[in-house]
């Protein structure tokens, strides 16, 4: 191994080196105050785990940590076996609509979630639309709330980090594997269990663990659902910011357990599924399945059924926001009373929204392009540590990503707080693993001689990679730029911890509206975050297609 | 026209000694061949060249000037990658105008060059054509053009034709051959056909595992190969192994497969084994009681191949010799038909042990 970026040129280098400056001062720094805060006593300088002490000893926080640890694993087993048979049925078995059950299953993913949360709420919680026309008929009605609606919003949000890995991998099954095995005599059963299954399970795990890191730091939809049950991103939240009186020592320690865990599992994931992934080429792809009218039914009722499922709540908010609302009752009379009222008093949070999503989505790519192209085109020791360092941000959550920014920019050289570019540095590198990854999918379908013919012919390398490189992106940047966008536009969590004074977004006004205001204001302003989503996810839809949507 | 010294140059992948210290001299105007089986170093030496993979040890010079520590895009070579590497966002003409670009040639002048150089390539009148617009083939001669046209100090040719069919590779061997020879260009050609490199080259690297095993013209790298190896490797051939009988004057009488063979003398006591090459158009069916060099045997099977007709004979033991001649309609390839082969002792390598 070699421990320098190879000498040929200056530039993979200087990439290094900027990126490590930039993630050292806005992730490793405010994480170290994190980690340090959660072992300082009140004073702040003497050495002490009492904060972790007192989170273990108290049954409250012990709660928390288990009960975050349940709901992710449930969702990921249950997103498992959702998403694993969905994928059979898409990849192989001619299920009417396919195509535009293709198109419709990532959309779960790129929806808010605890836009999500507020739809079933709306739907069937206390006050909900169809548990009064429940009761008014006088039928039963059951909860929403706590953990079966928790692992049921999470599971119809995050089914597809299972489902399109899978869908790939089934894809890739050589058909010629599956004749082999029925040729040496066993069922067509058992070669689906002792061969199908094995080869694609690496990528099927990997999706789950995604699952599972990102229920574990979700903070919008346990704060819609989860009530009176202690959620660890939402404890480390609350001590923070204090409703009692903040505790900043106990608020790290839950932060760091968060973190830890979050680690571990990305650890699993990278270093076990990452090698066991098998490299297969699907030379013949297996034939299409044309079962008899019972199974097409069957079939095509399940996919339709989940994926209905998780995107029709987000048509109902929409609905819901259009029509009239007397007080909180609904009226049957459609009406844009819930915007005018949204809007009444400033159009602030919304150009926030706009601007800083803008700002936070472009420098995301501009940084972690450069930086997914020293990764993937210079292998080298230097490289291999900025790889794992731009993977870091996905396993803190946003929550912790803001008590640590906080922590960090509030007083000395440099502040901060209270100010825009706290929110968007918060985004920039919470997008900034999925800039990367994106940027090197993109970059792994551009061959690289064509960069080795351009330096060949006198090219300076960083010459090549801005003239010839990036315009052979650039189809895959706009994409991938506009999907960060499109999610840091119903970012909550950081922006929850981290907005101040002016600087409200529309997730902030959601979150607040939740808090009691009416039903109408909310649906309002979850229907502008919703096609704030989904215009854009339409108009480059194909782009995304072709390149990014692999790696979401 | 430049020379290229490389002086023992290494390079290691992990445990990998893909380059394991190799010293070539290249002559001004020569095509310069490295031909051996995959992974024997021949794409990490040329990359050394160009400057895409750094030396462990060593060094590069082009004349007198060193070039190792040079960045790849100071170094003037031109380079035709295995897969044309044409750039997709530009013409056909923009492809060929890159590199005098790079080096900032005025306009006119470039539209000049570019229109000579797509003309040396049988192109004239592609210019405005987008890459995805032509064949293989003319993908290849504009990625020939691309890399003429900066007037480099060295070609650079990985493979260059292994993507082409049957006839066109042939075509193009020539071709580049020929103007490789017209501008009077030192070029370094990568390859691990031996058919291709015995055709094209002033004068071939035999690599084997980072190391040379020979360098030589191609006629007396066929006619008389240093090892098993290189024999082996340039084409058909019996290697045979025996043990040293008698010395009769220029010659050696050595035992093998059951029969008595007549081969070059070398400096190995009686006795001792030795093992020779004997290519399979070096034997000759006669009459019995011919004055050459003669063994007997009998014919174990026969293949045809248009002109050629290739024979599996059997001696005593072991394996079959392997007999190739022009089918001039003479032999009657019968199985099991006794057959006299005869043979010219100085066209047999012997390796000393
Ligand atoms: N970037 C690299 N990293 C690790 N090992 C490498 C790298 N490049 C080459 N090698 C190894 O070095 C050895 C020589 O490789 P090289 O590409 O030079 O072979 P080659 O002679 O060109 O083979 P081929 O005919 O297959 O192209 C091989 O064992 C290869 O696996
Ligand atoms: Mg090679």
């Amino acid at each position: 191994m070699r421990w320098a970026v190879p000498s040929r040129s200056a530039f993979p280098l200087t990439v290094a080196v900027l990126a490590f400056a930039f993630l050292g001062l806005f992730l490793a720094y405010p994480l170290w105050k994190v980690l340090a805060s959660s072992f300082l006593d009140a004073s702040g300088m003497r050495f002490t785990v009492e904060a972790y002490a007192k989170v273990l000893s108290t049954g409250y926080y012990r709660s928390a940590i288990t009960n975050s640890l349940l709901i992710g694993a449930l969702t990921t087993a249950a997103s498992i076996a959702i998403g694993l048979p969905m994928a059979f049925l898409l990849a192989r078995m001619a299920i009417p609509g396919r195509s535009v059950l293709l198109a419709l299953s990532a959309l779960p993913l790129i929806l808010p979630s605890f836009i999500g949360a507020y739809a079933w709420v709306l739907l069937f919680g206390r006050a909900g639309i169809v548990t009064q026309w429940l009761q008014g008929l006088g039928l039963p009605t059951t909860t929403i709330y706590g953990l079966p609606g928790l692992v049921l919003v999470f599971t119809l949000h995050s089914f597809p980090y299972v489902l399109l890995p899978a869908i790939a991998a089934v894809r890739a099954v050589d058909a010629s594997i599956e004749e082999a095995g029925q040729n040496l005599g066993a069922s067509r059963w058992r070669v689906f269990l002792t061969v199908t299954v094995p080869v694609i399970m690496p990528a099927v795990l990997a999706g789950g663990l995604l699952v599972f890191i990102e229920t574990l730091e979700n903070f919008g939809v346990p704060f819609v659902l989860a009530e009176d049950m202690p959620i660890l991103a939402i404890e480390a939240y609350k001590l923070f910011v204090g409703e009692v009186g903040a505790n900043p020592g106990m608020a790290g320690a839950l932060a760091m357990i968060l973190v830890l865990i979050a680690a571990l599992a990305l650890l699993v994931q990278r270093y076990y599924l990452g090698r066991r992934r098998f490299a297969t080429v699907a030379r013949s792809a297996p034939p299409v399945l044309r079962p008899g009218p019972l199974g097409r039914w069957l079939a095509g009722g399940f996919v339709w059924g989940v994926v209905l499922l998780a995107i029709l709540p987000f048509v109902a908010i929409v609905i819901v926001a259009l029509m009239k609302f007397r007080g909180p009752v609904m009226q049957s009379e459609m009406s844009l009373g819930n915007f005018e009222q949204l809007f009444a008093r400033s159009h602030r949070p919304l150009y926030n929204t706009l601007g800083l999503a803008t700002v936070a989505a472009i420098g995301a790519s501009l940084i972690g392009i450069p930086i997914a192209y020293v990764l993937t085109r210079y292998r080298s020791t230097l490289s291999h540590a900025l790889d794992v360092l731009a993977m870091v941000p996905f396993a803190v959550a946003g929550t912790v990503m803001g008590i640590g920014l906080i922590l960090a920019f509030n007083s000395g050289w440099l502040v901060l707080t209270g100010g825009w570019l706290i929110l968007v540095l918060a985004w920039l590198v919470r997008k900034l693993p999925f800039s990367v990854r994106s940027g090197s999918a993109i970059l792994h379908q551009i061959d690289p001689s064509l960069e080795e013919a351009s330096i060949n012919l006198g090219r300076s390398p960083s010459w090549t990679f801005f003239r010839l490189t990036v315009p052979l992106m650039l189809g895959g940047i706009v994409g991938g730029t506009v999907l960060a966008w499109v999610t840091i536009v119903s970012e909550l969590s950081s922006t929850v911890v981290l907005y101040s004074g002016p600087w409200s977004t529309m997730t902030v006004v959601m979150f607040r509206a939740l808090e009691g205001q009416g039903a109408g204001a909310a649906a309002a302003a979850a229907t502008v975050l919703i096609v704030a989503t989904v215009v854009p996810l339409a108009l480059v839809y194909r782009l995304l297609r072709r390149n990014n949507l692999a790696v979401l | 026209m430049t020379a290229v010294t490389i002086s023992r140059v290494e390079r290691t992948f992990g445990a990998v000694h893909a380059v394991a210290g190799v010293s070539i001299d290249i002559r001004p105007g020569e095509l310069f061949t490295l031909l051996g089986p995959s992974g024997c170093g021949k794409t990490t030496l040329l990359r050394m060249v160009a400057g895409f993979c750094d030396l462990d040890q060593g060094s590069i010079a082009f004349g007198d000037r060193r070039i190792d520590t040079l960045p790849p895009h100071r170094r003037n070579t031109g380079m035709v990658f295995q897969n044309y590497a044409i750039f997709p966002n530009l013409t056909v003409a923009g492809n060929v105008a890159y590199g005098l670009k790079a080096r900032g040639v005025a306009g006119a002048d470039i539209q000049r060059r570019v229109g000579r150089a797509l003309e040396l390539v049988h192109l004239d009148g592609y210019g405005e054509r987008q890459p995805f617009q032509l064949s293989g083939g003319q993908l290849q001669r504009v990625a020939l053009a691309r890399a003429l046209v900066i007037e480099p100090d060295v070609l650079l040719l990985d493979e260059p034709l292994s993507n082409l069919d049957a006839q066109l590779r042939l075509d193009m061997r020539r071709e580049i051959r020929t103007l490789q020879q017209t501008l009077g260009i030192t070029a370094i050609y990568v390859t691990h056909d031996q058919e291709e490199a015995l055709a094209i080259s002033d004068r071939i690297a035999v690599m084997r595992a980072g190391r040379l095993e020979q360098v030589g013209a191609p006629a007396a790298i066929y006619r008389t190969p240093a090892t098993p190896f290189v024999a082996e490797f340039l084409g058909a051939t019996n290697l045979l192994t025996g043990t040293v009988e008698a010395l009769d004057g220029a010659h050696l009488l050595v035992a093998a497969l059951g029969r008595r063979f007549r081969v070059p003398a070398a400096a190995v006591p009686t006795g001792s084994a030795v093992s020779f090459s004997l290519r399979p158009e070096a034997l000759i069916p006669v009459e019995p009681g011919h004055p050459w060099a003669t063994v007997t045997g009998e014919i174990a099977a026969a293949e045809h191949l248009g002109a050629l007709l290739r024979l599996d004979v059997r001696l005593g033991d072991g394996p079959p010799l392997r007999v190739a001649m022009l089918d001039d309609g003479a032999v009657a390839p019968a199985p099991g038909r006794p057959i006299t082969l005869a043979y010219d002792p100085a066209r047999i390598t012997v390796f000393a042990p």
